[in-house]
């Protein structure tokens, strides 16, 4: 069976405009390279955690995991499905939750809302009409199911985006920093959920991006941490520890991710 | 585990249908405005038809003697040019600034479909305008449509509009890889506005500007629909219209895709996706 995650050696350039000329026209060019040889799998119903500073290039990571960017080099796969290659047949085993909560239709109720992409990803009416109570209730929007979205708090939105990543029942599912907008009660309910739930009863693989260090070590089995475009280290929490010669994951995190003089992970070397 | 069957795409694309007519319902006064602004421009047309007549100045027009009918399709037509530069690119950039882009595009839906269906109420509320616009126009204004031959108006409308979508595509295809400032829009929608027939008959251009406003869809469009409409025409008459619409259409929307396609790749490749 292939691993959930592949990831070989991936690269990502984004274009820099240098000089504006006349008319604003460029005049000269130059890539920011916000990925560099980045390789790791992740096992089929693990859950997996990016960590790393902002810019270090969690968010770029996924999205190209999730088709929305194309690398400049390497590969990467879903259950062996080639992203790039493959991208609807990746698709159809993915769910995403992006980082922006407002990506919904605002005007509409969570049902019409989780209707609409219920159909894009080839849910039949009958399966819709069963699947979202299930999801509403589920996350703990049963109630506020009928309001327009544009009434929801955060937390719900966030709630509504798990329900919106869970309709077609990947087998796995994307988190950009889940609980960034979220109350105490809103992130300890999200960790139990993703744990319990999630990886336990339904067996999914998660893979989240974050840069809370207890989020990743209460949720996560293995991590990789990310500085400026490279995987420093890989493991789990407490192997991370060990290699960084650090008695917790924040002192580890600290040493991997120094500004000046960042150590890559023995185990990467 | 997966949930999945195969949904057909003209359920997906109903699915968008219903999803833009329920938001656009919600703004109550917006959905009464649209009605209002069309008893509007119907007032116009009749106003300026009036005093064309009274100028004894109405055979200026070619069909039936009558400036308001020439005129009131002159300006649904316009109406669904513009709907058709506007609405890929609007529906895109809408989707880039409240991020419900990268939702569809991480969906099982292709691209195509995306964009299609991400457009066609903008093309469904045209159509209700159009309604509207000949309901005014025969019960209030004795617009004489008694005549018309509605299948040749149906077969060049369905080619109007997807001849017009080719630029509307090339249009989204602007908004991908440089955000704003489209150039097509501009020169396609003003030169059709002078060029292409819809306040006054091409033949009161300049020979010149007659022979330059055969390469605009909306020419062929307006002069074939005006023709099945109020003179009964078919499309056997209709060849010419039929063959430089269906011509528009052929070559555009198959070249527009392609552009489409290349500029989401460009875009996924310089990570602008999503940005705005």
């Amino acid at each position: 069976m292939p691993e959930a995650v592949t990831v070989e050696n991936l690269a990502k350039d984004f274009p820099l405009v240098k000089l504006l000329g006349p008319m604003g026209l460029p005049l000269t060019h130059a890539h920011k390279r916000v990925l560099s040889g980045v390789s790791f799998s992740v096992g089929a119903g693990e859950v997996f955690g990016l960590l790393g500073p902002n810019g270090a290039g969690k968010t770029t990571l996924l999205k190209i995991l999730c088709t929305l960017l194309e690398p400049n080099q390497g590969r990467a796969a879903i259950f062996g499905q080639d992203v790039v290659q493959q991208g609807a047949e990746a698709r159809r085993l993915l769910g995403y939750c992006p980082g922006v909560e407002r990506s919904f239709y605002m005007r509409l109720s969570a049902r019409e809302n989780l209707g609409f992409y219920g159909t894009l990803n080839n849910l039949s009416a009958p399966t819709l009409r069963s699947r979202i109570p299930l999801l509403l209730a589920d996350v703990g929007l049963e109630a506020a199911g009928d309001q327009p979205v544009r009434n929801y708090s955060t937390g719900m939105l966030q709630r509504l985006a798990l329900a919106r990543a869970l309709l077609h029942q990947p087998r796995l599912l994307v988190f950009d920093e889940p609980t960034r907008s979220l109350d105490p009660a809103g992130v300890a309910w999200w960790r139990d959920y993703v744990r319990r739930e999630l990886a336990q009863a339904q067996g999914c693989t998660v893979l989240l991006a974050t840069h809370n260090l207890a989020e990743a070590e209460e949720v996560c089995d293995r991590l990789a941490i990310l500085h400026r475009g490279r995987l420093q280290a890989l493991g789990t929490p407490r192997e991370i520890c060990r290699e960084a010669v650090a008695t917790s994951l924040s002192e580890a995190y600290s040493r991997f991710t120094s500004a000046d003089t960042p150590i890559a992970s023995p185990a990467l070397r | 585990m997966s949930a999945s069957v195969r949904v057909s795409s003209a359920r997906k694309l109903w699915a968008f249908v219903r999803r833009d007519f329920h938001t656009e319902a919600s703004y109550r006064l917006s959905f009464v405005m649209q009605l209002v602004q069309v008893a509007f421009l119907a007032l116009l047309a009749y106003f300026m038809a009036q005093f064309l007549r009274q100028k004894g100045l109405e055979a200026v027009t070619p069909f039936a003697q009558d400036y308001f009918s020439f005129v009131i399709l002159g300006l649904a037509f316009y109406d669904y040019q513009s709907t058709a530069h506007n609405t890929f690119a609007h529906s895109l950039l809408e989707g880039q600034m409240t991020g419900t882009l990268e939702t569809l595009l991480v969906s099982q839906t292709s691209l195509e479909t995306v964009v299609l269906g991400s457009s066609l109420y903008g093309f469904v509320s045209t159509t209700m305008r159009l309604v509207g616009y000949l309901l005014f126009g025969v019960l209030l204004f004795g617009m004489p449509l008694a005549g018309a031959n509605w299948g040749a108006a149906l077969v060049l409308l369905v080619l109007s509009v997807a001849a017009f979508s080719a630029f509307g595509v090339i249009s989204a295809c602007f908004v991908l890889l440089f955000k704003k400032g489209d150039p097509l829009s501009w020169v396609l929608l003003g030169a059709s506005g002078v060029l292409g027939g819809v306040l006054y008959p091409v033949s009161a251009l300049p020979s010149w500007l007659e022979k330059l406003a055969q390469l605009l869809p909306l020419t062929h469009s307006l002069e074939g629909v005006r023709r099945a409409l109020l003179a009964g025409e078919g499309l056997g008459e209709l060849q010419r219209e039929a063959f430089f619409l269906l011509l528009f259409a052929g070559v555009g929307l198959p070249l527009a895709l392609v552009a489409f396609r290349w500029s989401v790749r460009r875009a996924k490749m310089t990570g602008t996706l999503s940005q705005y």
